[in-house]
């Protein structure tokens, strides 16, 4: 599709900024030189992670609950749920058996209908990772894992297993960020959709949930 | 186009405004500063995130190859732009040759930079912003005054009445309910809409990302609900690696909005791949140029590391008193006054690298510590090689002469001092007299925007003078 006046800009831009450089003409300031390479992260345990992503959570205004077993997640689940139009990831993407309260629900599914997905009214998702120093969830676009349940319904209730936890997005990139970046989306989402566009007054909900809800799981 | 002090002149004024643009940057500010100081490490990570921006710039042309190369492997389609309407053109394309009529926008300075929206309609589509300020913005027909929030010149009283006048809603100015008028209408525009345009946040190099954060989740929502997408990237947004991203957002929304993080991070990589899923079946970058490069030859080259956050605009003593539009065009504060003269032309924006008290202040409070009033200081000496006016060139050099004769200077000294003393008032000029040997404009110039004090009868020199001969 490219008509020859876009390859034209291509090679322009770049001829451009080559002929400077080889002019010698470029006045850059040098970066410090002796600067550390890397940011070192406290080591924290599981339940210092955990504490510390509760905390964050709270200050986001998230509802946080921490279930000790899979059937109390269920239960804590079926509670939030029940009764309620849910957009849901698939059965198989959820962690703790979370299909088996699904099946007695009114459940929509990434593959239908969009205008369908629209009107739920809760979004049921897992989590990928979840970073304690920003209370963030992190939610990679994958088979079974559509983004809409995290965006369309007014209350997002995402399930994080407590293993999930880092304590820093620069430690999840480390660690995971090869396998994030091969999947065409990834949502890393802190808190209720909000604006303070008018009179920079905090307002919660504008196009994205406006409530969320996390449960922790063991 | 009207003069910057014409601009000036018609919002200092005005006390909407003034109490907007107060409440605004103090709370901005104040969010912006203790966020950082909360952060730790911060001194260490502002360096690093300079570093990563530095090391982009100096090898900008095998940056953006490397990144175009990523790009194309992750499947999404690249176009150069050297010009804005270049970018606009290839827009319109790709509408056309689907029959598209409907474009769905987040926030992009970028866009309003090329005018995106008029070249849009020109050709006969319907384009719908949908970040709220945004929104507001375009059912007003105003422009946005400031990077991040975009109205904040308004009241809500003002948001209240656009909404009720445009949108056919009864008038209130709740901002809760405000916003929930927001969310009903723009629901349906985003399902509706085929094409879904974004800026972009930063590009990494490494890994081909393109990350866009916002708070609504509006950029959520045109990037999954159209089924194309389409980026329009300016050339400096890149960096390395994700882990110069993480360095990146650590600083961006803390400066800011004084929070951590926005509520969306979100790290485009494609298409999506599988049928199941929601999300664009073509994803289209833009990189444009539009001036950039031009910059990248100049002293200003630094300015190519800005990262957008706002915090210089927040904190400037002189966007304080006269906010966005007086700045003239889309970027506006202290890195607008770099910015613009430097994409359009030193020449037709030679007053805004003035509009500054060089106070330090935008410096200070840059994540990246870009140093702007060095860049204001070599542009204003660009300003005046491009054209000296004839009265500063006489004046220079009468100056010159004068201060290299001792005896000359004193005696010119002494006369001006006097002359001075003697049409004060109570210690005060108020106003220059005028008459048929002193045209009124030639000293009043002054006077008609402060008063000036009448000098001490005795100089610094004469005291100086006789302190040292006290010690004898």
């Amino acid at each position: 599709m490219n008509s020859p006046g876009f390859t034209d800009s291509k090679s322009k831009i770049i001829s451009c900024i080559k002929k400077f450089r080889s002019a010698g003409s470029v006045i850059l300031p040098n970066a410090k030189p002796d600067l550390a390479e890397k940011i070192e992260y406290p080591s924290l345990n599981e339940e210092e992670l955990l504490s510390g992503f509760i905390e964050e959570l709270k200050a986001l205004e998230v509802d946080s609950y921490v279930e000790y077993s899979p059937e109390n997640v269920r239960e804590r689940l079926r509670s939030l749920i029940h009764g309620k139009s849910i957009l849901s990831w698939e059965p198989q993407s959820l962690p703790y058996d979370l299909g088996t309260i699904l099946e007695k629900e009114n459940v929509i599914y990434g593959r239908d209908e969009i205008t369908v997905q629209t009107k739920a009214e809760i979004g049921l998702t897992g989590c990928d990772a979840a970073i304690a120093e920003t209370g963030s969830l992190v939610l990679v676009q994958k088979k079974g894992q559509p983004k809409t349940a995290s965006l369309l319904p007014f209350v997002h209730v995402a399930v994080v297993k407590k293993s999930e936890i880092y304590f820093s997005m620069g430690e999840f990139f480390v660690k995971d960020g090869k396998e994030a970046a091969g999947s065409p989306c990834v949502n890393i989402i802190t808190g209720p959709s909000r604006t303070a566009d008018i009179e920079q007054t905090l307002t919660i909900g504008v196009h994205g949930p406006g409530k969320v809800i996390v449960v922790i799981g063991p | 186009m009207s003069t910057f002090s014409a601009r000036v002149k018609s919002v200092i004024n005005d006390n909407d405004l003034q109490i907007a643009l107060s409440k605004a940057t103090t709370k901005l500010s104040s969010g912006r500063e203790a966020s950082i100081a909360s952060l730790e490490n911060a001194d260490l990570i502002r360096d690093m995130a300079r570093r990563a921006k530095l090391n982009i710039l100096h090898n900008l042309d095998e940056n953006l190859l490397k990144f175009e190369h990523r790009l194309i492997d992750n499947g999404v389609n690249v176009h150069w732009a050297e010009k804005g309407t270049d970018a606009c053109e290839v827009v319109i394309k790709i509408a056309q040759k689907r029959g598209i009529k409907k474009v769905a926008k987040s926030k992009s300075m970028v866009s309003e930079e090329i005018h995106l929206n008029e070249a849009l309609i020109k050709a006969g589509l319907q384009v719908i912003e949908t970040d709220l300020g945004e929104y507001i913005v375009q059912l007003a027909d105003d422009r946005p005054s400031h990077i991040i929030a975009p109205i904040m010149h308004m009241t809500r009283h003002r948001v209240g009445e656009i909404m009720h006048r445009h949108l056919n809603v009864p008038y209130t100015d709740d901002i809760k309910e405000l916003a929930r008028y927001a969310r009903e209408k723009l629901r349906s525009e985003f399902l509706s809409a085929e094409i879904g345009i974004t800026g972009a946040n930063f590009g990494v190099v490494e890994t081909g990302t393109i990350c866009i954060v916002t708070n609504e989740g509006n950029a959520r929502m045109v990037t999954t609900l159209p089924k194309i997408h389409i980026v329009i990237m300016s050339l400096e947004k890149l960096v390395p690696t994700l882990a110069d991203l993480d360095l990146m957002l650590k600083i961006l929304a803390r400066s800011a909005t004084g929070q951590k993080l926005t509520s969306y991070t979100t790290l485009i990589h494609g298409p999506k791949v599988d049928e199941e899923n929601v999300g664009p079946e073509e994803v289209h970058v833009i990189l444009l140029d539009n001036g950039r490069t031009g910059i990248f030859g100049s002293e200003q080259a630094e300015i190519l590391g800005c990262i957008r956050c706002g915090a210089c605009l927040n904190i400037c003593p002189v966007y304080k008193n006269i906010g966005g539009h007086a700045y003239g065009d889309v970027y506006p504060g202290p890195i607008g006054s770099v910015l613009t003269p430097g994409l359009k032309g030193l020449l037709e924006w030679k007053d805004l690298p003035y509009a500054s008290s060089l106070c330090g202040a935008c410096k200070d409070v840059c994540p990246v510590r870009l140093d702007i009033p060095q860049m204001l200081l070599s542009l204003r000496k660009n300003a005046i090689k491009e054209k000296i006016p004839f009265g500063l060139k006489i004046g220079m050099k009468g100056f010159g002469i004068i201060t290299a004769y001792p005896g000359l200077y004193k005696f010119i000294r002494n006369i001006g001092s006097l002359f001075l003393r003697l049409i004060g008032r109570d210690g005060w000029i108020k106003r220059f007299p005028a008459n048929w040997l002193i045209p009124t404009d030639l000293l009043n110039g002054w006077t008609k925007v402060r008063d000036f004090k009448v000098p001490a009868r005795k100089s610094f020199q004469d005291m100086w003078i006789e302190r040292e001969k006290s010690y004898e």
